[in-house]
């Protein structure tokens, strides 16, 4: 069992770095289903089947798919691929990448250095017992989630409503002196 | 959840009812007034059903909050804020084309969000009632999107606060990976065995500190803070500067008060370096500023550079100091944007230095209470500011904590330039007659300048007599354990 956690991490380490460097969208949001999918093998092997499962159902099947269908809407062309590839030039990001290397491996050391207690076995949190949970102690935050997204449905209207469209002004300088 | 349960998260249910009246309301009739007219009112009504509530101990609602002293007042100062937030927004709003009502409905959600923050007590009701700040927040932040700079300030909020988020949940990760438990007593327990902090401790509380400066947009997490202030909307930068800033200083306060952070060096280094920090870049960068907005936003930084002074005093008179001066820099706070709201147009706000000259002589008023409340942002006698200060140099002076104390005093005295340099525009004589502004009509202003002659009343009255509130705060400190202990 540690061997698969081990492998699901990795595929899912890799498949975000894969998702953040592509240049054509649609397959950094192919990249990011695998990782979705990598993590839910991760959850299943910390015996939460019930998470694993909604994982995939939620993430990579309901979000995903609907980042695809705006982006096939959006009808992107060769010319975005090649736009993504001048905007992601090395000297952009080996500055941060190297800074935030030095942290990685900070990040590590303690982690390694730490005498961290031994892990118990494995012990699987089915629906009941989620649901026993979200509906007894935790019933304040489940109403508090529902809360934080009634927010966020009035913002999204709100902003989506408008037809006016707004550039930014850095762009508008910009295209002002082409 | 039990009767009892229900009876005492009243003022958080009374905001949950509010949103959800406001949306139905909408639904059936569009009206400015009338939408506005049920957010006062229950917001007034969340207040009153504090006063039911008092002399409540400590009441658990196993595991998530807690209602004590502590919370009801923090609740009590953010929704009286709150309140007067909304009522300088009827004016603001009125004279905008946007659909305003939605306004309404977020700042109930982003008021419920910050009451949530002080009475939680689990990591989960945390990060839930700061997710209910932000999430309206973003919404607020670019509300009005027909402006040029709203979707810039948006976008920034958006990005960074959901940057620091995940700071925040790394950090809690890493905490509950090695204390095992998520409850802050729970913490407690498992911290109170160590002599000095484990190094993965360390680092959790480091990222908790990335995520919980963000908000509070102290040094060096305070970039986004000159621009989202600058392209909000007046009321909402008030909204920002205030409700969103205290809710998450009086979760710090209830953390490492359980935890007793004060006992840990490191922790109070990484403090003392970000109160230090945030006072002198905050005073120092508004220096340079022509627009009263981002003079402001840098002055708030300086402002949470204060307060850390007080808070780093880490015994009683440091909590009824940061207490204290939470109030004052509401009042004050409020007032200030309250004036740019009122001053502002319908296609922009009011916050180059240039709309200020000679406002004395076209509105006597207004730039009275304006005046007043940069005073008491400097800190000058009589006013509320200087009683804050006052008390905050007496925390410092009290726990030995020298460095901090001068460094307040200096800042202070950097401070006064740029008040100053505001208040000398607003009395020079103005050099050519101006068209006077289109006036509204003058019903739709009464709530504004009531609001502003409320502030500029308590203004003085707190920098008068503070006796009463330094009571009431003590009153209510007594009725957290975990601060009579020290």
């Amino acid at each position: 069992m540690e061997l698969t956690f081990y492998i699901a991490a990795a595929v899912a380490i890799l498949s975000t770095v894969m998702v953040i460097t592509r240049y054509n969208m649609i397959h950094a949001l192919l990249y990011l289903v695998v990782s979705f999918l990598a993590v839910a093998v991760v959850f299943f092997t910390l015996g939460a089947p019930f998470m694993a499962a909604l994982e995939v159902i939620i993430y990579a099947g309901a979000i995903v798919v609907l980042i695809i269908f705006v982006i096939m809407m959006l009808n992107m062309t060769q010319e975005d691929v090649q736009r993504e590839k001048e905007w992601l030039q090395p000297a952009t990001w080996v500055g941060p990448a190297i800074l935030s290397a030095v942290l990685l491996a900070e990040l590590v050391y303690i982690v390694v250095a730490a005498d961290t207690p031994a892990a118990g076995a494995v012990v699987a949190v089915d629906a009941k017992f989620v649901g026993l949970a979200l509906f007894g102690p935790y019933i304040l935050g489940v109403q508090l989630s529902g809360i934080l997204l009634t927010a966020g449905i009035v913002g999204a209207y709100h902003l989506g409503r408008q037809k006016k469209k707004v550039i930014h002004r850095f762009l508008q300088e910009r295209s002002a002196a082409a | 959840m039990s009767q009892n349960d229900f009876l005492h998260l009243m003022p958080l249910l009374i905001l949950t009812f509010a949103a959800l009246l406001i949306m139905l309301v909408i639904a059936a009739w569009r009206n400015h007034k009338l939408i506005y007219v049920i957010t006062a009112v229950s917001f007034v009504a969340a207040f009153l059903s504090l006063f039911e509530l008092r002399g409540v101990v400590s009441y658990a609602i196993e595991p998530l909050l807690v209602i004590d002293g502590f919370a009801l007042f923090y609740i009590g100062l953010i929704l009286a804020t709150a309140l007067l937030i909304s009522m300088l927004s009827y004016a603001y709003f009125e004279q905008q084309k946007e659909q305003k009502e939605e306004y309404y409905i977020l700042l109930t959600l982003a008021t419920l969000g910050a009451c949530v923050l002080v009475v939680s007590t689990h990591f989960a009701s945390l990060f839930l009632g700061l997710e209910v700040l932000s999430v309206s927040l973003y919404a607020l932040v670019s509300y009005l999107r027909v402006r040029e700079r709203s979707d810039e300030a948006g976008i920034k909020y958006l990005i960074l606060a959901a940057f620091s988020s995940a700071f925040l949940l790394f950090g809690m990760a890493l905490v509950y990976f090695s204390t095992g438990t998520m409850t802050f007593a729970g913490i407690a327990t498992a911290m109170a065995t160590l002599p000095e902090l484990p190094l993965l401790l360390l680092t959790g509380f480091g990222m908790m500190i990335i995520g919980i400066g963000f908000k509070l947009s102290v040094v060096p997490f305070h970039m986004w803070t000159p621009d989202v202030y600058e392209g909000a909307p007046a009321p909402v930068t008030a909204f920002v500067a205030t409700v969103s800033k205290g809710g998450v200083l009086g979760l710090l306060i209830r953390f490492f008060m359980e935890v007793e952070g004060f006992r840990y060096p490191t922790l109070m280094l990484i403090f003392t370096i970000v109160a230090i920090a945030s006072m002198f870049a905050g005073n120092l960068l508004a220096l340079m500023q022509q627009n009263v907005k981002r003079i402001l936003a840098y002055s708030s930084i300086s402002h949470l550079g204060y307060l850390l002074v007080a808070f780093l005093a880490g015994n009683r008179i440091g909590m009824e100091a940061v207490t204290f001066y939470l109030v004052a820099y509401f009042i004050t706070t409020v007032g200030a944007f309250g004036t740019v709201a009122l001053l502002s147009g319908e296609a922009r706000d009011a916050e180059q230095l240039e709309d200020y000259r000679g406002l004395l002589w076209r509105r006597p008023w207004t730039a009275t209470v304006f005046t007043a409340m940069l005073l008491s942002l400097a800190g000058i006698p009589l006013t509320a500011g200087f009683v804050g200060k006052f008390y905050v140099l007496a925390a410092g002076v009290n726990t030995q904590q020298w460095l901090l104390v001068v460094m307040l005093v200096l800042n202070s005295v950097i401070g006064l330039y740029y008040y100053i340099k505001i208040i000398a525009v607003m009395y020079q004589q103005p050099d050519t007659e101006r068209e006077p502004q289109q006036r509204q009509r003058p019903s739709v202003y009464v709530a504004s300048v009531g609001t502003l002659a409320v502030l500029a009343i308590l203004l003085v009255l707190v920098g008068v007599y503070p006796t009463a509130l330094v009571q009431l705060i003590q009153d209510m400190l007594y009725n957290m354990p975990a601060v009579v202990a020290r």
